[in-house]
């Protein structure tokens, strides 16, 4: 990988840069709009930051020459792997920027700091995806946690809001410190900050027979501040509660966005600090004394099996979908285990199709609170007679979720099973599949309640009140998860280029 | 001769002595005083590396960014504190437990 | 006697940093934990000195003692109108905690005494500042952008969150 200077770096990183502008952009524009009337001033800071992302989404889109360099002296990595991440947390960004709008319980909170820290996270997401230097890894992360503290809190007067923002910043800054301690310990062992300078003192005879119960605790301090941001277990505790106070789209936003960067720093991490790639870069071979490959096994399997139970017990829409996402994250690391590309494949595939499908399941809880008041999953009844589109909708999501053929969550699953039964996993598969029948329980109980419960009440219902931005959204995040089957062969040229460039780690 | 095992082992101390007070202590302040010990028992670590075995600077320059980063989660867990306080009028995570774990 | 010196004031400071880190999550009273946190920092700047890196142990006093300790300090009086009533903090699972504690600590002192640490030649003593700040300006300069993002949104955040109005 070419290490590039400062100057010949900033070519690299015009959609980074174009975010930094836009949110002290909007910043000023929320200030010097203070006195005019909240529906003018909130248009005067929604469309810069709409027209920012749209800007660094276009930048990041085009930028597909195959080339892969270290930038700013080796400290972000610019490959095909982080620009599939970017235009990923950039599109996640555009979705929750326009679920803020009508969302009922934002509707009496002033929106300028909120966008401000949305474009915040986004930017620190890109940095902390792409970071190959254990500095930039910890420093992006923060940044990462500090504004998403923020946002979680955002409802200031709201006791839940509140409670959900503390647990999230007592926990995560004890995480982060955790990880903080075994990054200066690694740092110790290795003489150096740099990833792949890193996986060569580690590759080294000498520092091999040694150093393995050091590698070991420092891996252990490691995946307590990745395994925070994953949601993965044992970090997983602040999930249900922070996923539950925090104001819906913020949920939806942190169930994807940080997850994703989460996996992605694991992918940097281990693929790059402590495994080395074969001649033909499809496949990687650990490097050091320590058998991490099992380790990752056992979380995921801990995690999805975790996930799915206490997903089953759950009577709030929020918290169902906080254990769901527990599990997902599960599945999505079968794919780190296997070391080869087409783990990494099937790892974003899944990435990207449980974007669409958990962001839809999230405007759907947005929708039906704003007009029920409730995230209680019993208040579900009687949807079907009062938005039947709706519900059809939030059935294809939840099939989607669940795993279900045709849809495109069923690809993803199968994509990532199949990967893990080439590498000669097969019992891992087996335990997948096992816990995406378990999954599929809790997914049916809810569309049995938004179809079945409630029909028997005579009494006329009115229609679910449904906003026109919401419909089409709804619309937009469907529809990928039908005709998944159509897109899948441009979705697998996509990550194949994305992991091939990936190989340059 | 004082040497680098010794400060490793006060740093896995003061690192320990932090997890203690994050394990047992109700108040969030408290904990968050706990926090900080974690962050400098880093710190110590990180100083003794960049002295003992990288020699150069590139671990206190971590040092330096880790004690910026510290500084603004302080400023950020304090203001939740605040604010949850005018809820609660009374800071103790044992409050704080709406939501259920 | 050369080397007596230096000895005598690390054992000293060790034994102050854990003395009050251990009062600062054992005791029972806010106030007197925050002032322990004080010693604690200013041990590690102590320790920083002695690990030839004056500029960090600077930060460290001007930060930490100045701008952290100082800002907790606030935490605990603000939350507690009457302040010395109420102060007092109970503590549960006193005996898990300590036994996980122990474990780490025993864990982790034994991996850092059996690993062999490549230690290389010992640099010369001399000012840090001008190198780090060098480093700041060409090697570190995104981490740097990135750290002012990062105080931008604290700042932000902070001020948020205890604006009591809600609406603007």
């Amino acid at each position: 990988m070419e290490r590039l200077d400062t100057i010949s770096s900033l070519q690299y990183f015009v959609p980074e840069i174009v975010l930094v502008f836009t949110l002290m952009a909007v910043l000023v524009c929320d200030l010097v709009s203070k006195n005019r009337a909240p529906r003018e001033r909130r248009l005067l800071i929604v469309i810069p930051s709409l027209i920012g992302l749209v800007v660094a989404l276009s930048y990041s889109l085009q930028g597909s020459e195959a080339v892969s360099a270290g930038l700013f002296h080796n400290m972000v990595a610019f490959d095909g792997f982080g620009q599939m991440l970017r235009v990923i947390f950039i599109v996640t960004s555009i979705f929750v920027l326009l679920f803020t709008l009508h969302s009922n319980e934002l509707r009496l909170v002033h929106h300028g700091e909120l966008l401000v820290l949305l474009l915040t996270v986004t930017v620190a997401l890109i940095w902390m995806a792409n970071s190959i230097n254990l500095l930039m890894i910890y420093l992006a992360l923060e940044t990462v946690s500090v504004a998403s503290y923020v946002m979680v809190g955002y409802l200031k007067t709201d006791r839940l809001s509140n409670e959900a923002s503390l647990k999230y910043i007592l926990f995560g800054a004890v995480s982060t410190g955790t990880m903080l301690f075994g990054l200066s310990l690694l740092y110790g062992l290795t003489g150096s900050l740099d990833l792949f300078e890193i996986r060569s003192a580690l590759s080294s005879q000498e520092v091999v027979a040694s150093s393995g119960p050091a590698l070991m605790v420092i891996l252990v301090l490691v995946l307590a501040g990745i395994g925070f941001k994953m949601a993965t277990v044992p970090f997983h505790f602040w999930c249900p509660d922070v996923y539950t106070g925090a104001p819906t789209p913020v949920t939806a936003f942190l169930s994807v966005g940080p997850k994703v960067a989460g996996f992605a720093v694991l992918i940097r991490f281990f693929y790059g600090g402590l495994a080395s790639p074969s001649e033909d870069g499809a496949s990687w071979a650990m490097v050091g004394s320590v058998d991490w490959q099992t380790m990752l096994m056992g979380i995921s399997v801990i995690t999805m099996t975790l996930g799915n139970v206490g997903a089953l017990l759950q009577t709030n829409m929020k918290r169902l979908l906080a254990y769901s996402s527990i599990a997902h994250a599960g599945y999505i690391m079968m794919g780190a285990v296997v070391l080869s590309g087409e783990g990494i494949q099937a790892m974003l595939a899944y990435m990207i199709i449980y974007l669409f499908m958990n962001l839809g399941a999230f405007l759907v809880v947005i929708v039906v609170h704003n007009d029920v008041g409730s995230f209680d999953i019993k208040d579900y009844a009687g949807i079907w007679r009062r938005a039947p589109l709706l519900t059809i909708g939030m059935g294809i999501l939840l099939f989607s979720l669940m795993g279900i053929p045709p849809f495109a969550g069923f690809l993803a699953k199968w994509y990532i099973f199949s990967v893990v039964i080439d590498a000669g996993l097969g019992w891992f598969a087996v335990i997948g599949g096992l816990n995406s029948a378990i999954g599929a329980f809790y997914y049916l109980k809810i569309l049995k309640t938004m179809f079945i419960d409630g029909s028997d009440t005579p009494e006329p219902s009115t229609p679910l009140a449904l906003q026109p931005l919401y419909a089409g959204l709804l619309l937009v995040l469907i529809v990928p998860n039908i005709i998944g089957l159509l897109l899948w062969g441009y979705l697998d040229r996509v990550t194949e280029f994305s992991q091939k460039l990936l190989d340059a780690m | 001769m004082i040497s680098l095992e010794h400060y490793l082992i006060v740093a896995a101390a003061l690192f320990s002595l932090g997890l203690y007070g994050v394990l047992t202590r109700k108040n969030a302040i408290n904990v968050l005083m706990s926090i900080e010990l974690i962050f400098n028992s880093a710190n110590i670590n990180l100083i003794a590396f960049s002295r003992f075995v990288s020699g150069d600077t590139e671990g206190q320059v971590f040092a330096l960014f880790v004690i910026v980063i510290a500084a603004c989660e302080a400023a950020v867990a304090l203001a939740i504190i605040m604010s949850l306080y005018r809820i609660l009028k009374d800071v103790s995570l044992d409050e704080a437990s709406v939501l259920k774990g | 006697m050369e080397t007596l010196g230096p000895q005598i004031i690390f054992w000293a400071f060790a034994a102050l940093m854990l003395g009050s880190a251990f009062i600062v999550v054992h005791g029972k009273n806010l106030v007197r934990s925050a002032f322990s946190l004080l010693a604690t920092f200013f041990s590690a700047a102590v320790f920083y000195v002695m690990l030839g890196a004056d500029f960090l142990a600077g930060v460290q006093l001007l930060v930490y003692v100045g701008g952290i300790l100082t800002l907790l300090v606030f935490g605990v009086m603000l939350t507690n109108r009457i302040y010395n009533l109420n102060l007092e903090t109970q503590t549960f699972q006193v005996l898990p905690g300590a036994l996980v504690s122990l474990a780490v600590f025993v864990i982790l002192t034994t991996v850092v005494v059996r690993t062999p640490w490549s230690q290389s030649a010992l640099i010369e003593d001399g000012p840090t500042t001008p190198i780090i700040g060098r480093a700041l300006m060409t090697e570190y300069v995104l981490p740097f952008e990135i750290a002012s993002v990062l105080l931008l949104v604290a700042l932000l955040g902070a001020a948020m969150l205890v604006r009591r109005r809600t609406d603007l």
